[in-house]
């Protein structure tokens, strides 16, 4: 297989992205599998990488040489993030409200602003036989850079190749992040009107960014038919319906993952990727 | 007047069950559904809308016929936002966060700030207490900014009509969103469960919920799938001084009553509608001691 982005997303948090995402991988044995979840990577408990280097990931913040008795107002001006304040002869400085672009060394006095690094999370690189590249971001709690961290992965990203990428939950910035880049997506779902409801509105973001999808039910048997009637109305590809069994769930708890709790998700999951490679081309 | 929100790092984990039975027990208090983008509040308490207001995100930058490719503002740029600056430019608006670099660098002033409305958010009515919640756009950003608007709002109502208490379902991850409704509130209730990524995730939404200084209680969603799991919680609570206030029953009926768009609170002959029933007992105690 050459060249084929599979990002596994779903608007609901907790339906088991990580877990089809890793079965995925798992059946295609030979893929780059890039965790964008870098809020709450957990793809890792269940692939155990052998984690090869880990590199950190930084912004810059300014800080202000004040003894040199330049004024700092301009920067102040300029801040779109109201993350500075002259106060007498001082420049306070709120990190938390900063995003490092770097606008106040531009207007403010020549060598007075100077910048620092500033780590806002790590990026690491991982190897699972028979041939997975393994990636995760890991966002440092507190820090707001998770696009940073994303930007960092995108950079990455091999798109000769099959790569898997488990998205975070939503429906915003970070997960079209995660989605922009592929040629497929499969939505996991569960069949509440909470799922249903977070389904809808992640189809309209991948409608809106032409990307195309199928969806997975999993914990089938706990709700209603309304995603399955709706999908079937609509012309949606539903790969498979996962049932829901406390064995699974149990199985998860642990770190398993699907195909340990029984080998024949392992086939099941090789068709999927037949089937997305007939529809992603 | 207090707040408590309703996080948990990991997604899925109960938050919006557990916040939507504490809503229809609790008196005098305003509920928040701070999960924007993919919010569920609605679903269960049917709000009926009472008024209804335009969200503008933060700025993005636009480029206009003028620009003569010189290639300034890529080399500034420090979100990768910009491409191709030196043939035909493109702005990529998911990762511009709006700083003006470009627009000052621009010798022809072929770039400006625009700012557009990126969602709802509205004031309404339940058969419980007052909601504020929202609509961002799909694949709209400054999600972080929409929750601090809609917590604004709830407020504005807390104080105008002396209510008690604000309770905020908040969203998965530990990002702006999350930081934005854990910003100031008076306690955090982290649902977590008993499964390897759900400790992992629990530890990382404790650690930023420590980094903000608010005092933290926590509840394991079915503690009896996996007791070891369980257990390493609890003994991780009791070494960081976190009080786990009350755990929950693995309980099938949860998924059939939400199926029938039913509080779990609804049938009390339901082991988990009296452990949600007990925490929020616990909880109030804490709050109006």
């Amino acid at each position: 297989m050459k060249g084929l982005i599979i990002s596994v997303a779903s608007g609901k948090g907790g339906t088991g992205k990580t877990t089809v995402a890793v079965a995925v991988a798992l059946a295609a044995g030979y893929c780059q599998f890039i965790d964008y979840d870098v809020e709450a990577p957990n793809a890792d408990i269940f692939l155990k990488p052998e984690i090869k280097n880990i590199k950190k990931v930084t912004i810059k913040h300014p800080y202000f040489l004040t003894e040199t008795g330049k004024d700092f107002s301009k920067c102040v001006e300029f801040c779109q993030y109201n993350a500075l304040a002259v106060i007498g002869s001082e420049v306070v400085f709120f990190p938390e409200l900063c995003h490092g672009c770097g606008g106040c060394i531009l207007v403010g006095p020549e060598g007075a602003v100077r910048e620092k690094d500033i780590e806002v999370g790590e990026v690491s690189k991982g190897f699972i036989a028979p041939g997975i590249d393994f990636l995760k971001g890991n966002l440092i709690p507190g820090s707001m850079r998770t696009t940073t961290i994303q930007g960092e992965l995108e950079k990455m990203l091999n798109s000769e190749g099959l790569v898997i990428i488990d998205a975070p939950p939503g429906n915003s910035c970070s997960m079209v992040m995660a989605v922009k880049n592929s040629d497929y997506c499969i939505l996991v779902t569960e069949p509440t009107p909470y799922g249903f409801n977070d389904l809808l509105l992640s189809m309209e973001v991948l409608d809106r960014l032409k990307i195309s999808y199928g969806v997975i039910i999993n914990r089938d048997g706990i709700g209603d038919s309304g995603i399955s009637d709706y999908c079937r109305d609509k012309n949606i590809k539903i790969h498979i319906k996962i049932p829901n069994d406390i064995a699974i769930a149990k199985c998860y708890s642990g770190g398993g993952t699907l195909i340990d709790y029984n080998p024949s998700y392992c086939s099941k999951f090789e068709s999927i990727l037949k089937e997305i490679e007939s529809l992603a081309y | 007047m207090k707040q408590i929100t309703v996080i948990s790092g990991k997604g899925g984990t109960g938050k919006t069950t557990i916040a939507s039975c504490f809503i229809k027990l609790a008196h005098e208090h305003i509920a928040v559904d701070a999960d924007v983008d993919a919010a569920n509040l609605h679903i269960l308490l049917e709000p009926k809308i009472e008024k209804k207001e335009d969200f503008i995100g933060g700025a993005v930058a636009k480029v206009n016929n003028t620009c003569i490719s010189c290639g300034k503002c890529e080399e500034l740029c420090r979100f990768d936002a910009i491409s191709d600056s030196t043939a035909d430019i493109k702005i990529d608006t998911l990762k511009c966060e709006g700083c003006s670099v470009c627009e000052y660098i621009c010798p022809v002033g072929a770039i400006e700030l625009v700012k557009e409305k990126q969602g709802e958010f509205y004031i309404s009515n339940t058969d419980y207490c007052k909601i504020v919640h929202a609509r961002l756009n799909p694949a709209a950003e400054n999600s972080g900014l929409l929750v601090t608007r809609v917590r604004n709002a709830a407020e504005d109502i807390a104080y105008s009509q002396n209510k008690k208490l604000i309770i905020i379902d908040g969203a998965p991850g530990i990002g702006c969103p999350v930081i934005a409704s854990l910003n100031g509130v008076d306690y955090a209730l982290i649902v977590t469960e008993p499964t390897l990524s759900g400790i992992s995730d629990f530890k990382k939404i404790y650690e930023v919920a420590k980094f903000f200084n608010i005092k933290t209680f926590v509840s394991v969603n079915k503690y009896d799938i996996n007791t070891a799991n369980t257990a390493e919680i609890e003994k991780f609570c009791s070494l960081n001084n976190i009080d786990v206030i009350g755990s929950i029953s693995y309980d099938e009926n949860v998924p059939k009553m939400l199926a029938q768009k039913k509080f779990i609170i609804d049938d009390l002959k339901s082991p988990a509608a009296k452990d949600i029933k007990q925490l929020w007992e616990r909880i109030e105690k804490i709050l109006y001691n």
